[in-house]
């Protein structure tokens, strides 16, 4: 079911997908820039129209391998934000917003300037068309409005044929002489030209951005994002030769309707109505595209917390992102009504995006190199390409970069900036996912360490019940004493979960009582640490989400052991072990231990201690976790047990018995256990029952926690869980350090270490 | 004398959140305590080519809201019932369809209200429905509202 819904969900194929690029793709671009790029670079400028097609299709090869390895709505931002981390995801998140705005304020003045054909005003009148035409297309996507992929094909080829007519007309009419000189103010000026059209090519991102919806992505996605280049890119040229062939610089420079006044020339008044009619129906579509574009960029950024989701509430009418893009809007009218030109809002958009698709090469290495396991993109730049077209294609964004003019260059940064300022005044302090670039530059990948912090070893403990409070603090005060050569400390903290509809303070406000709650729970909490003879500090936090609060303690204060009270059941269908546990057992980077007590009413006793060793990763955590917790008490007891079954065949080199001490010898050894304990295998087929009767004469059992996906466990159980709901006695579930991903901070030590 | 069935096996189309509480709340009294099978479904709108207003993920998001919003609602009630996606360039339609797939006695809705206009541009599915069905379709007044306005 769930495959055939993947596959409903899916309904572009390669035309469809081709269309939908070259919709954004052949936009105003093509229709505004000819005067503006001719007065720049003159007949030359149609190789700036070259530069910028070879420039994009170097990225859309990196951004097909991408695509294909990671389909989610946000295209660019969340390729690089995967890859290079919130910073960097950060500034493309910041730069592909603003350069669709400004791109679509580019848009909307050209949509405003061909207007002009019909009805003669000046900069105002045109600037107020093109308020109204944006307004109007923030009013379509707000509300709604349906728009089929039938009118999206029709305009599409409608602009591709008027095209074609315009150049094959043309080419009939050019004039040597008019071409003459070809370059006139220089190369330089040439790859200046190539910064000021580039904004003609971004369209194309608009294909990765739908990866999620197209059919048979392997081979449909590189195929419609090469050939959504590759045409226009054509076009492009020709058209600049057409145009440049057939008016002289003076007078293209001059026109607001250069592709007009053109066919003009030799098409008559027919054709100049002709393609008034095309550069309207581009523009628009260009636009619409942006302005869809751009809400998805603020979804991604929301999805993964570096925006607030408040933005990406979806229209309980309409079913839009209706916030989004009345931001989106916003912002687009006031670009419009300022005073920048229209050239410096399609440089500016330009400039965003060589921003953005240097960092996407990057990224394409990054990810190469660092393989996370989830990463399997269908489709690969050939090996023959391999790094050639990252490596140049990052090498010629920047050059690009680097001839654009002043002012472009500091809005640009201005742009960046934003990101940067946002990242570290916001984003960083949200729950945000490392980047894989430590991974990348480490030797190879390596288990995380695990001691976080370099002082005092740290618990944390978050508590909710005062009936399991003291049983709580006693088994991580055990974990604390266990490692006093440095100032071993707990850090309690109670999280208020309040709901995401009100904001933090307001409901803090009328949650007196669960304030007063919390300081009880905390005060009493440093009354049984002062008993147990051990440091401890308090947390009080208010928060949407107990779970994610939990971790950003457990990060903040370097934590090396994080303590957790369980109730030893599944819960829904969605969680494992309970909305809170899980992301804090998933995502957390310390050892973990979830202990389901005996009885809430009365003080636990410890007692005889068990440890289930096997062959799991977890075995030597849930040993020094068991060795720790038998210390509490005096007349305490340790064993570890071991689960085998019986022989298949006889002609194995050890008997079971044999082969579970020596694993559990081996396991002792590693942890370098130093205190008395009783060895105990067991033989038995099935493994849970043999356990559950194994355990039952135990007044604690610790049981390594298995790291499978949380799928197969809802679907399978999984041991600890069966012991934690069936088992008489205390349960801990032990967790080992994490190897979540490696900062970039520490990858590069480690290797410098080497 | 056996009757055919109206209401032994619904399917209940879901379009937002709001939708997903009054709907949960007008269909109770008819439901409750009969043992009916209820099929709760969303439909994501795709555009078919053109670009979709809001990213399939969002909406997909969207539909997983609106299914524990009907989880809860219904969870008091001891109402058993399953939740099912379902992507189509026509709301109705594939309501329709997906009626036909679970072969439900009846599609039950409660209306969504809205100008005119607002109808004329986004589409009104109610209508559509009501034309178009091959099966019974019950429309139940929105409890919420009608005890508002009386």
């Amino acid at each position: 079911m769930a495959d055939q819904q993947q596959e409903l969900a899916r309904d572009l194929g390669f035309l469809e997908a081709y269309t939908i690029g070259l919709g954004t793709m052949i936009g105003a671009g093509i229709f505004v820039l000819p005067s503006i790029a001719a007065d720049a670079a003159g007949p030359a400028s149609m190789i700036s129209f070259l530069i910028g097609g070879v420039v994009s299709l170097l990225a859309a090869l990196s951004l097909s391998e991408l695509a294909t390895g990671m389909p989610k709505a946000g295209g660019s931002y969340y390729y690089v934000n995967r890859a290079l981390g919130g910073f960097f995801g950060s500034i493309v998140g910041w730069g592909m917003w603003g350069g669709l705005m400004f791109a679509s304020a580019f848009y909307m003045l050209g949509f405003g300037q061909y207007l002009t054909y019909f009805v003669p005003m000046g900069a105002t009148g045109v600037a107020i068309a093109a308020l109204g035409m944006a307004a109007l297309l923030v009013a379509v996507n707000y509300y709604g409005v349906k728009e089929t992929g039938a009118l999206q094909n029709v305009i599409v080829i409608a602009l591709v044929g008027l095209i074609i007519v315009f150049v094959a007309f043309g080419v009939l009419n050019v004039d040597m002489s008019t071409l003459r000189p070809f370059n006139p103010e220089g190369w330089g000026a040439v790859a200046a030209t190539a910064g000021t059209v580039y904004v003609t090519f971004i369209g194309f991102e608009v294909i990765a951005t739908s990866a999620e919806e197209i059919k048979n992505p392997s081979r449909n996605l590189p195929l419609s994002m090469i050939a959504a280049v590759v045409t226009p890119t054509l076009l492009y040229v020709l058209v600049m030769f057409v145009s440049t062939g057939t008016l002289s610089i003076d007078l293209l420079a001059d026109s607001s309707i250069p592709v007009a006044d053109v066919a003009e020339e030799f098409l008559g008044s027919v054709g100049a109505l002709a393609m008034v009619v095309g550069a309207v129906l581009a523009t628009v579509s260009s636009a619409n595209a942006s302005i869809l574009s751009a809400a998805r960029v603020n979804f991604a950024m929301g999805r993964d917390n570096i925006l607030t989701n408040w933005l990406n509430e979806v229209h309980n009418r309409f079913r839009t992102p209706y916030r989004a893009i009345l931001a989106t809007g916003v912002f687009i009218l006031a670009l419009i009504a300022s005073p920048v030109p229209i050239g410096t809002l399609a440089e500016v958009a330009s400039f965003s995006y060589l921003v953005t698709y240097s960092l996407v090469h990057v990224s394409v290495m990054v990810m190469r190199r660092a393989d996370p396991e989830d990463y399997d993109p269908a489709f690969q730049i050939p090996d023959v390409l391999y790094p050639v077209v990252p490596a140049v294609g990052f090498v010629a964004s920047l050059a690009i970069l680097a001839q654009m003019n002043t002012v472009v260059t500091l809005v640009g940064i201005t742009i960046v900036g934003v990101g940067v300022v946002w990242y570290l005044g916001y984003a960083r302090n949200q729950d945000i996912k490392e980047g894989l670039v430590g991974e990348a530059i480490a030797p190879e990948p390596t288990p995380a360490t695990t001691n976080g912090g370099g002082d005092g070893y740290r618990v944390v403990v978050p508590l909710a019940n005062p009936k399991t409070e003291r049983d709580l603090l006693r088994f991580a005060a055990a974990s604390a004493h266990a490692h006093e050569d440095g100032d071993a400390e707990l850090v309690a903290v109670n999280v208020i979960e309040v709901p995401r509809q009100t904001s933090l303070e307001q409901d803090v406000a009328f949650e007196e009582e669960r304030v007063s709650r919390q300081q009880e729970l905390l005060d009493q909490a440093r009354d049984i640490a002062a008993e147990l003879d051990v440091g401890l500090r308090t947390r009080a936090i208010v928060s949407h989400d107990a779970g994610d609060a939990i971790l950003d303690v457990v990060e903040d204060e370097d934590a090396d052991h994080v303590v957790l009270g369980w109730r030893g059941s599944r819960t829904t269908r969605e969680h494992v072990l309970g909305s809170t546990l899980d992301p804090v057992v998933e995502r957390s980077s310390c050892e973990a231990s979830l202990i389901n007590l005996a009885s809430e009413t009365e003080p636990d006793r410890v007692g005889d201690v068990v440890a289930l060793v096997g062959e799991g990763p977890n075995a030597p955590v849930t040993v020094r976790r068991a060795a720790e917790f038998a210390a509490i008490e005096d007349d305490a007891t340790l064993a570890l047990l071991n689960i085998q079954a019986p022989d298949a065949d006889a002609d194995a080199d050890a008997s079971p018995e044999e082969r579970g001490r020596d694993l559990i010898e081996r396991v002792a050894a590693e942890v370098s256990l130093d205190v008395d304990y009783d060895t105990e295998v067991v033989v038995g087929d099935d493994v849970e029952a043999t356990a559950l009767e194994a355990v039952d004469a135990y007044d604690t059992v610790c049981v390594g926690a298995t790291r499978e996906g949380a799928v197969s466990q809802t679907l399978f159980g999984s041991l600890p869980e069966t012991l934690g709901e069936r088992a008489s006695g205390t349960v801990v579930m032990a967790q080992g350090a994490s190897t979540s991903p490696q900062s970039i901070r520490e990858a590069i030590i480690e290797r410098l270490s080497r | 004398m056996a009757h055919k069935p109206l209401l032994d096996c619904v399917f209940v189309p879901i379009a937002s959140v709001e939708d997903a509480r009054a709907t949960a709340r007008a269909v109770t009294p008819y439901l409750r305590d009969r043992d009916a099978t209820v099929v709760v479904g969303h439909v994501i709108e795709k555009a078919g080519g053109a670009p979709d207003k809001a990213s399939v993920e969002q909406r997909e998001r969207l539909a997983e809201e609106i299914f524990e919003v009907v989880d809860d609602e219904f969870a008091n009630e001891d109402i058993s019932h399953e939740c099912h996606v379902r992507y189509g360039t026509d709301v109705a339609d594939t309501i329709i369809d997906a009626a036909d797939e679970f072969d439900a006695d009846a599609i039950v809705f409660t209306p969504r209200g809205g100008s005119r206009w607002l109808r004329l541009l986004t589409g009104d599915v109610s209508l559509s429905l009501v034309t178009q069905s091959d099966r019974p379709v019950v429309v139940l007044p929105d409890v919420e509202e009608a005890d508002t306005d009386g």
